[in-house]
């Protein structure tokens, strides 16, 4: 009996192999096999032979429309600011793409950095993916050398223990909240679609710090980022993050200081979160990467969940309606503005 | 050399000890800073994980930030833009707990840094209490690129544990004077002592794998065929660009200096900066030689692996595995290494 | 930003004005000799959605006790809907630095016609009493050696 993520893994690679060889993509965004246990790499498949490496399973936590603008612009022939769009059409690229990805997607087609034209996407419904911080945790930190994974549970071993773990019990929390796993856009659809999951307190995790004292809120901040190293992973690990010229490199202004200072490192943060305001879908990208564990996933959640309250929106949901920021509504709520409080509705 | 036997007591006693004219830092063992080199209050054997701590010892080397010097910006101040000394406050360190390869780095680093006087300053300033390593993790390596778990390489003092207990060697003078405090609570050496830390390290010698001083052969082969070779472009592929590698190796030891101005007051400050972001090479013309992901990806391994043994001997590697288990991406340097010493 | 710890201390406060209604609300106040605390440094701008948050917490990081960030009223914006597209920004950017702990009151947001002589001179003494309260700021503030 294969797992489900064997035989979605069997799928892919058969979708990618026809895809190749046919010549309708040039590449194929994908994952492969890591080197270490519950580690898995992304992949750029280029010849119709390198689909056989393609793999499938719940570690695939990095969110491949990440890699989207720049290889669709890899494929395109150099021009200078200026000249005129090539002609004829360009090579088309492929890409798998979950519940949260697709909608990446949709933002970063409409925002301008993807041609919807050049690119096949492949739709897997998401089972959820796991955290391998919570995997090392459940095994106390020891170091794991294997890990097999099964439907619902996961085998962990290394010297001298073997633990079977619930895999719910170890996925990620962006995935535990998320409400929409299965693709919004898709070319091609793997598996079958999981429908909109009823989730009681998505945002419970925001909750909990909202009902913090506003001291309590800002200890917890200071101290949950204090061991940020300024690396950067949260930021070039997000779809959404494809400025040429990030705010933290400008230095006419300089906005934020490039040392680890308090100051300059939260300052990072809140200004990477708010960069993402109604774009963000929860995907987890920079929380799972981060190397020191720093919940920023929790700022732009709390946008999120604004934004939803506010203006009734979740980002890249469709193509057709403008991203939150993009627009407003006459009636938006402004009871926060100074000039306003006493005017009724909306104040918050 | 002195070699002492302390018990967990005894390094209680002797941590204190030496608190009283250093800080002593060990890695917080949880919490927020799970990893980080935090400053011990308690003076007990401080819990170490196997392995390595999340941060390189470095920090110590390379404070982040470190104040270079200080300037006012008063067009009034008669010392208006003249360079002022930073206040230090005068205490030294001890880092205590420092696994081989971390302990390894700091001399591969002085080889780059010999007229770098604040890392000198740094070396001076804190003194390393090694401890060997009685399990090699899953991402270790330490034992391909020229250094071992048994290693003392950078060690002021090096323990080992055997039996709960820990034999305590000084390596250097400055050793020496410090476990000179430990004489009190500290037990002699037996030969039963030695020749149990000679059979670890003969087991290290005999346990490690198939690669041995790779620094010779990658030497050896020719600078233009490791550049050009095949399988950078994969590498690129999924690199994101980020500088998790770089900030958590202990051998990355490149640097930004930043004038930070505000309200007549001035500093320049140097801070980690990473090969892996356009901006470390980009010229004032706007040209940038390694504006390519590729050229980046290309650069941090060819730096580590030839330029580096080509100029000052070793690899510039110490096999700590951060970069193997954070990396992102899950680029394996040891794979790099395989594929190069293959070419 | 100076003193701080003084008893005499009075905060500092940047205020970003749009060019069309704020700016010339403050203009009104001033040549109507509607008096206002001298606390705010006023920053003209074309536009509130010229305001980027980069801007708010710049002025933070360096020292600034308050922030008042006013523009036109809802559809009178001379660009049309400029501030409208910058209110959902504020209200969120707004939220989030109460979320991490920057107290309420710190930055602020009001609409002030150029009409609004009076009700500008009244915004200025309602922040500066808030930023008062709160005394000299800590959160988010650079501080070099």
């Amino acid at each position: 009996m294969s797992t489900v993520n064997e035989k979605i893994t069997e799928k892919i690679r058969s979708e990618a192999q026809r895809l190749l060889s046919s010549g309708e993509i040039a590449a194929f965004i994908g994952y492969e096999a890591g080197s270490l246990p519950m580690s898995v790499r992304p992949f750029v498949a280029r010849k119709p032979e390198d689909a056989s490496r393609l793999v499938w399973n719940s570690f695939c936590v990095l969110n491949l429309a990440n890699y989207l603008p720049a290889l669709l612009k890899s494929f395109e022939p150099p021009r200078r600011p200026g000249d005129p769009p090539p002609e004829g059409p360009l090579p088309k690229v492929g890409i798998l793409a979950t519940g949260c990805w697709s909608r990446n997607i949709v933002v970063q087609i409409k925002e301008n950095q993807v041609d919807r034209d050049r690119v096949v996407i492949v739709g897997v419904p998401s089972r959820g993916m796991v955290s391998a911080r919570k995997v090392k945790e459940a095994v106390g930190e020891r170091d794991i050398q294997a890990c097999t994974e099964e439907d619902h549970s996961l085998k962990i071993s290394g010297e001298g223990f073997e633990q079977e773990l619930n895999r719910w019990d170890v996925v990620r929390d962006n995935c535990k909240t998320c409400v929409h796993p299965d693709p919004v856009i898709y070319d091609i659809l793997i598996g079958d679609p999981a429908g909109e999951r009823q989730v009681q307190d998505r945002f419970a995790q925001v909750d909990e710090i909202e009902h913090k004292s506003l001291e309590e809120r800002w200890d917890w901040f200071a101290d949950s980022f204090s061991s940020c190293v300024r690396c950067y992973a949260c930021r070039n690990a997000c779809p959404l993050c494809y400025c040429p010229t990030c705010f933290v490199d400008d230095s006419r202004p300089q906005w934020v200081g490039k040392s680890t200072e308090q100051t300059d490192t939260m300052l990072f943060h809140i200004l990477r979160a708010y960069h993402c305001a109604g774009r963000c879908t929860d995907c987890g990208s920079c929380e799972s990467v981060c190397p020191v564990g720093i919940p920023m996933r929790l700022l732009t959640k709390k946008l999120n969940k604004d934004v939803l309250e506010m203006y009734g929106s979740e980002a890249g949901m469709s193509l057709d309606e403008p991203l939150p920021l993009t627009t407003y509504n006459p009636a938006d709520p402004q009871g926060f503005v100074l000039t306003e409080k006493s005017e009724k509705g909306g104040d918050r | 050399m002195k070699a002492l036997k302390l018990d967990r007591n005894a390094i209680g006693q002797w941590l204190s000890a030496m608190a009283g004219e250093r800080d002593i830092y060990v890695p917080a063992p949880d919490g927020p800073a799970k990893g980080t080199w935090t400053l011990l209050t308690d003076y007990s054997m401080p819990e170490i994980k196997p392995g390595v701590p999340a941060r390189p010892v470095k920090n110590f080397l390379f404070p982040q930030p470190e104040t270079l010097l200080k300037f006012s910006t008063v067009p009034t101040d008669p010392n208006c833009c003249l360079p002022s000394e930073p206040e230090e406050n005068g205490r030294k360190n001890v880092v205590f707990g420092v696994r081989p390869c971390d302990a390894r780095s700091i001399g591969l680093n002085a080889l780059a840094c010999k007229a770098d006087t604040y890392y000198q300053a740094n070396m001076e300033k804190n003194a390393i209490i090694g401890l060997t390593c009685s399990q090699v993790c899953s991402t270790c390596f330490c034992s391909e690129t020229g250094g071992s778990p048994m290693g003392t390489e950078g060690c002021d003092v090096s323990l080992t544990e055997i039996d709960g207990s820990y034999i305590a060697r000084a390596m250097t003078e400055r050793g020496e004077a410090l476990l000179a405090l430990a004489e009190s609570s500290g037990k002699e050496v037996t030969d039963s002592d030695i020749s149990a830390v000679e059979a670890l390290e003969e087991k290290a010698r005999a346990g490690s794998d198939e690669i041995r001083n790779p620094e010779e052969q990658l030497r050896a082969k020719d600078l233009m065929e490791l550049y050009n070779a095949p399988f950078w472009q994969e590498l690129a592929d999924r690199c994101i660009n980020c500088g998790a590698c770089t900030f958590l190796c202990p051998t990355c030891y490149c640097f930004d200096i930043q004038d930070e101005t505000l309200h007549g007051k001035g500093r320049r400050i140097r801070c980690q900066d990473s090969c892996m972001f356009p901006l470390f090479t980009l010229h004032a013309s706007g040209h940038n030689p390694r504006g390519q992901k590729i050229q980046r990806v290309r650069n941090r391994f060819m730096h580590k692996m030839k330029y580096f043994p080509d100029r000052f001997g070793p690899i510039s590697c110490v096999g700590c595995g951060r970069c193997v288990r954070d990396c992102p991406v899950n680029i394996d340097i040891r794979e790099v290494m395989r594929s190069l010493l293959h070419i | 930003m100076g003193t701080t710890s003084e008893k005499n201390w009075e905060p500092k406060i940047v205020a970003f004005l749009c060019n069309w209604c704020s700016y010339a609300g403050a203009d009104l106040a001033g040549v109507s000799r509607f008096q206002y605390p001298p606390n705010i440094r006023i920053i003209r701008l074309p536009c509130s959605g010229r305001v980027s948050a980069n801007m708010i917490l710049d002025a933070l990081r360096s020292g600034a006790d308050g922030v008042l960030v006013s523009g036109c009223h809802p559809g009178d914006c001379h660009y049309i809907s400029g501030n409208l597209f910058a209110r959902r920004r504020f209200a969120l950017l707004n939220n989030l630095l109460e979320f991490v702990g920057i107290e309420p009151g710190r930055v602020n947001f009001s609409w002030v016609s150029a009409s609004e002589g009076e009700q500008f001179a009244e915004v200025v003494k309602e922040v500066t009493d808030k930023v008062k309260k709160l005394g000299p700021s800590t959160r988010l503030v650079k501080r070099i050696g």
